[in-house]
């Protein structure tokens, strides 16, 4: 395991933000964490980089525990912790020059992770002049600017336009080929399913699920079943008012139906039976699905 | 460490708000100067009323070394709220604008950041003495030249030009250890909080307080008036003395390098303990 939490625990006040976490993080691995606004993610990762104590338990990197070998056990760790801050009246080139002057490393891999980034042309820019895009990306580029073996991202997407946020997607999926392991949170389940090979979810602190991705959504009986109808209002009248129907809405034309698998012929019953033409079923499982099922309702994420 | 100093050398410089003591000294000084320029036969006549019928002057006693003098004396106050701007923005500012997620989350340590931190500060504490010296000594000796520094305090002592540019050495010196121990102080404050006028207020408030504990005759004060870190500044003075009292200095300095240990000890111990929420 190159990142590995035991028995973590924080509290602010009375409020337990983080409760006993144990996380296991593979070599190589895209590793999801996710859980709802509050949930304890930012602090977790916040004890994860040596930015806050925990009150009790340990993470270990590389088996080095930074409770106790602080900073130096950091070494290989490239970090972006939520929005990324920089000294503004700087150059984004400044700022990583001192950065790597911390690192102790030379300036000669500033321009290519400046490059990698998108930001090749704009690095002599000064960082008051960036949009929140490209100190999103500047925030990226630090973070490899080490060379980094362990990767961890707190929402990485965050203020990126769509196409940003897809190549941030590649940036992540090109550094997983090359053997980094990274660990993200993200409240993008979309994201992170299309991204990472293992999750986590946490909720009031607690891990709630953990585990392979594949694993996780196999392990899952809850299904958005997609399903093309000829008279949609009717089919989501229907099946909206049973309660096996998780949830039942129209996307692009074609009914999404949430339900577990074994219902799925008691739907196509309830539809035939009232002349409604059903001409595909195809049953899909999302992380949205085993997020909500994990964690409760929607208007928690 | 070199490099962590330069990198907080980079952000001082980099700040306009490390420049407000500079332009104050360079708006102040040829004011000052003009003043004495102008106005120096005042002064010259009430010196040499003083001297009595002791000495005979020939010439005028008003020089670079006389202005530089009286300058100390009237800035006392003021230079360390200019010491103030650089240091109270040093940690609090990266707190308040979220760049201790950026810096501390990498594999130098924390106790490092923080004494490039405070070196940094020291470095601008003393070009800022350094600069008022270049004005008063340098500039000052163009426009009213120099001479010998005539000092009038429990006694008059008589300073040949070219002692009297080593006493100025000496007292610059004490003064840059003295702003140095205010500095840290302000620095210690700057821990503690995610905003820069925290500590400059602080670090002000602290020391006026001081200045009122040792100006007022009550023996409650007359007490405590030991312990109080302001009534040791004025070792800068004691290079003026002859023959110098080396030891009365050595034991100000001590009492002030105890005290700025000691601010230097809680802000560690403040920072290293720190949780990074913002």
């Amino acid at each position: 395991m190159i990142l590995e939490t035991r028995h973590l625990t924080k509290s602010f006040g009375t409020r337990k933000a983080v409760d006993a976490l144990n996380l296991e993080i593979p070599d190589g691995s895209v590793y999801g964490f996710l859980g709802p606004n509050g949930s304890g993610k930012s602090t977790t990762i916040r004890m994860m980089t040596a930015l806050i104590s925990p009150d009790e338990g340990e993470v270990f990197i590389q088996g080095k525990s930074v409770q106790s070998f602080g900073n130096d056990a950091l070494g290989q760790v490239g970090a972006l912790i939520e929005k990324p801050d920089f000294y503004k009246h700087l150059s984004g080139k400044t700022n990583l020059e001192m950065l790597a002057r911390m690192d102790g490393i030379d300036s000669s891999g500033i321009q290519p992770v400046l490059e990698r980034t998108g930001l090749g042309a704009r690095g002599n820019d000064k960082v008051k002049t960036y949009s929140q895009g490209m100190k999103q990306r500047l925030g990226i580029a630090q973070a490899l600017l080490s060379k980094p073996k362990l990767l961890i991202l707190d929402e990485p997407t965050n203020g990126l336009d769509p196409q940003g946020m897809k190549e941030v997607r590649d940036l992540i999926g090109e550094l997983s080929s090359e053997g980094i392991t990274i660990f993200i949170s993200s409240h993008l389940l979309d994201e992170v399913q299309k991204i990472c090979s293992h999750v986590a979810m946490i909720s009031f602190g607690k891990l709630i699920t953990a585990g392979k991705m594949e694993d996780l959504l196999t392990e899952s009986d809850l299904l958005t079943t997609e399903v093309q109808v000829d008279n949609l209002d009717t089919a989501i009248q229907l099946l909206s008012t049973r309660d096996w129907v998780h949830r039942c809405d129209i996307v692009d034309g074609v009914l999404r139906v949430g339900i577990s698998l074994d219902n799925i012929p008691q739907m196509i019953q309830i539809l035939t039976e009232n002349k409604i033409k059903v001409s595909t079923i195809i049953p899909k499982t999302s992380l949205e699905d085993l997020y909500l099922s994990k964690l409760g309702t929607e208007s928690q994420i | 460490m070199a490099g962590l100093i330069y990198n907080e050398l980079l952000v001082i410089t980099g700040r306009w708000r490390s420049y407000i003591g500079f332009i104050g000294i360079s708006l102040l000084m040829p004011l000052i100067l003009w003043g004495f320029s102008v106005g120096g036969e005042e002064l010259h006549q009430d010196y040499t009323k003083e001297l009595g019928g002791t000495f005979m002057v020939v010439g005028t006693i008003i020089n670079s070394f006389l202005a530089t003098y009286i300058i100390m004396n009237a800035l006392w106050i003021h230079i360390p709220f200019l010491i103030t701007l650089a240091a109270g923005d040093s940690v609090a500012a990266d707190g308040a604008n979220g760049i201790f997620r950026i810096t501390l989350t990498r594999s130098v340590s924390r106790f490092k950041i923080l004494v490039s931190k405070l070196l940094a500060s020291y470095i601008y504490t003393a070009a800022l003495l350094i600069f008022c010296a270049f004005w008063s000594l340098g500039i000052g000796s163009i426009v009213l030249g120099t001479g010998d520094l005539i000092v009038i305090d429990n006694g008059i002592l008589i300073l040949d030009e070219s002692r009297a540019w080593i006493r100025m050495a000496l007292s610059f010196s004490l003064a840059i250890l003295v702003m140095c121990m205010v500095a840290t102080l302000c620095f210690m404050f700057s821990t503690m909080v995610n905003n820069a006028v925290g500590p400059i207020i602080g670090t002000m408030f602290l020391i006026i307080i001081s200045y009122m504990i040792i100006g007022i005759p009550l023996e409650i004060f007359e007490k405590i008036e030991p312990y109080v870190f302001v009534k040791y500044f004025n070792v800068w003075w004691d290079a003026f003395k002859d023959p110098i009292p080396w030891s009365e200095i050595v034991k100000k300095l001590s009492v002030l390098g105890v005290y700025t240990v000691s601010c230097f000890g809680i802000a560690v111990y403040v920072f290293l303990k720190k949780d990074i929420k913002s």
